[in-house]
């Protein structure tokens, strides 16, 4: 075996042991390469007929944040399946004294409050709160938290919040690059949904638009494809053209 | 032969600055979208792949003066890709499944295997060549591994970087022992696939 082969082998073997060793540590997949994973499928509470069939249920979500000097020092609370994460900042609660902790939580309501009219939910309606423990006595905002929540393939305009007198709408921004999130400074605890005008659709464009959208990524991949199959081509005949001429070389 | 072993060096850096470069040109076009900057990242891969593949090369200092390692076998450097591939995906196959089935996956799958096999013939085809012609296998495996880990930091994080290395030490490895970049491709491959369905 040469050098190089014995090097080879000890690198795979240590490089397979370290992957295994390091896969535990990460809360995620296998973080190899390129093209991002698309998205799980958005999890409904009340999913549209066409879509019941293979439908998972939307994960709650809960975290316990310790209170010290009477604050909270801020931190982040996520549904099981990320659907909606919220992130208090320092100092976001006033807690009553003797509270040790202050418990979150997110979970899907099953029966929301009927949306204004014009108005149609789109996705889940979250229930968020928070209480203080020991005791389970009320904990106040003393300001608005930061929400993030997925919205499903569609339409959106903006969150709303219900405090239980009635929906009302959020200034919302929507995230970058086609991500199917919408972020809002949440004002309080109760039901949060994106809602969008009844009848929506997704905007659509002129051919020219479209053509415009698709053009670059499909000119690049037909660069990289015909570039590819031409250097294949080009590589199996230099290799073609090198063997005959090693055949000569040893018939001498 | 000192001269020639201290100018070496310069060509396999230059050649691990072009690939750098490109991921952080994939970087900073993301904002154009993950698809058009991963393609753009390709195509940068590609043309840096071709320029290379013609490039003169030197004795290696370290392996038999400039030749070839004996290969392996085509189908058996094919077996123990797909082999590297499944140890790679299996300590993630315990958990859950994900909810994606099967719909967009190809699409998905055909990009994936691309951009991954781009990756292995410039990182395990050019790059490793330069190095190993240049510095010996060793240094090839391990700046392969530093490339790749690199070449991923910016959509990763530091989080993922030693994983990334790590999976780069192994992939380094498998082209050192087979001679080949066909099995890291595969094996590169498979382990991507598997984000889709246990990510």
């Amino acid at each position: 075996m040469t050098r190089g082969r014995r090097a080879g082998l000890a690198a795979l073997v240590l490089g397979l042991a370290a992957a295994a060793a390091l896969h535990g540590r990460l809360a995620g997949a296998p973080v190899y390469d390129g093209i991002i994973v698309p998205p799980e499928p958005y999890r409904w509470e009340s999913p549209p007929p066409n879509l019941r069939a293979g439908n998972k249920p939307p994960l709650p979500g809960e975290a316990t944040l310790p209170v010290v000097n009477g604050q909270v020092a801020g931190g982040g609370v996520q549904t099981g399946d990320n659907q909606v994460v919220i992130y208090f900042g320092v100092g976001t609660f006033k807690a009553a004294p003797g509270t040790r902790t202050v418990k979150c939580t997110i979970e899907p309501d099953p029966n929301p409050p009927p949306p204004p009219a014009g108005v149609e939910i789109r996705g889940n309606v979250y229930r968020i709160g928070c209480i203080a423990q020991p005791g389970g006595g009320p904990v106040t905002l003393t300001s608005s938290y930061h929400l993030t929540m997925r919205f499903p393939p569609g339409p959106i305009s903006e969150i709303q919040y219900n405090d239980g007198s009635g929906w009302r709408p959020l200034q919302t921004l929507r995230a970058a690059g086609g991500d199917p999130y919408a972020n809002a400074n949440a004002p309080g605890f109760g039901e949060y949904a994106a809602t969008a005008s009844t009848g929506a659709t997704v905007p659509g464009g002129s051919i020219l638009t479209i053509i415009g959208r698709y053009a670059p990524f499909f000119g690049i991949l037909a660069f990289v494809i015909i570039f590819g199959v031409i250097a294949v081509v080009q590589e199996l005949r230099r290799r073609q053209a090198r063997i005959p001429a090693q055949s000569k070389k040893r018939r001498r | 032969m000192i001269q020639v072993r201290l100018a070496a060096p310069r060509r396999a850096i230059g050649l691990t600055g072009l690939i750098v470069g490109a991921a952080l040109l994939r970087a900073l076009l993301l904002p154009l979208g993950d698809l058009l900057s991963t393609l753009l990242f390709g195509g940068c891969l590609l043309t840096i792949s071709w320029l290379e593949r013609t490039a003169p090369t030197l004795p290696s200092p370290a392996d038999g003066g400039g030749e070839l390692p004996k290969t392996v076998g085509r189908a058996w450097s094919l077996g123990v890709g797909l082999m590297v591939g499944a140890l790679l995906v299996a300590p993630l196959a315990g958990g859950a499944l994900s909810a994606r089935g099967l719909d967009g996956f190809w699409t998905w799958a055909a990009l994936a295997a691309l951009i991954a096999t781009l990756e292995e013939i410039a990182i395990r085809g050019a790059l490793y060549q330069r190095w190993r012609d240049e510095a010996g296998p060793v240094a090839a495996i391990v700046a392969g591994a530093v490339v790749f880990a690199l070449i991923h930091l910016p959509r990763y994080g530091l989080a993922a970087m030693p994983l990334d290395a790590a999976v780069g030490l192994t992939l380094g490895g498998l082209r050192a022992l087979t001679g080949r970049v066909l099995p890291c491709a595969v094996a590169h491959t498979i382990a991507d696939w598997g984000a889709w369905f246990w990510a």
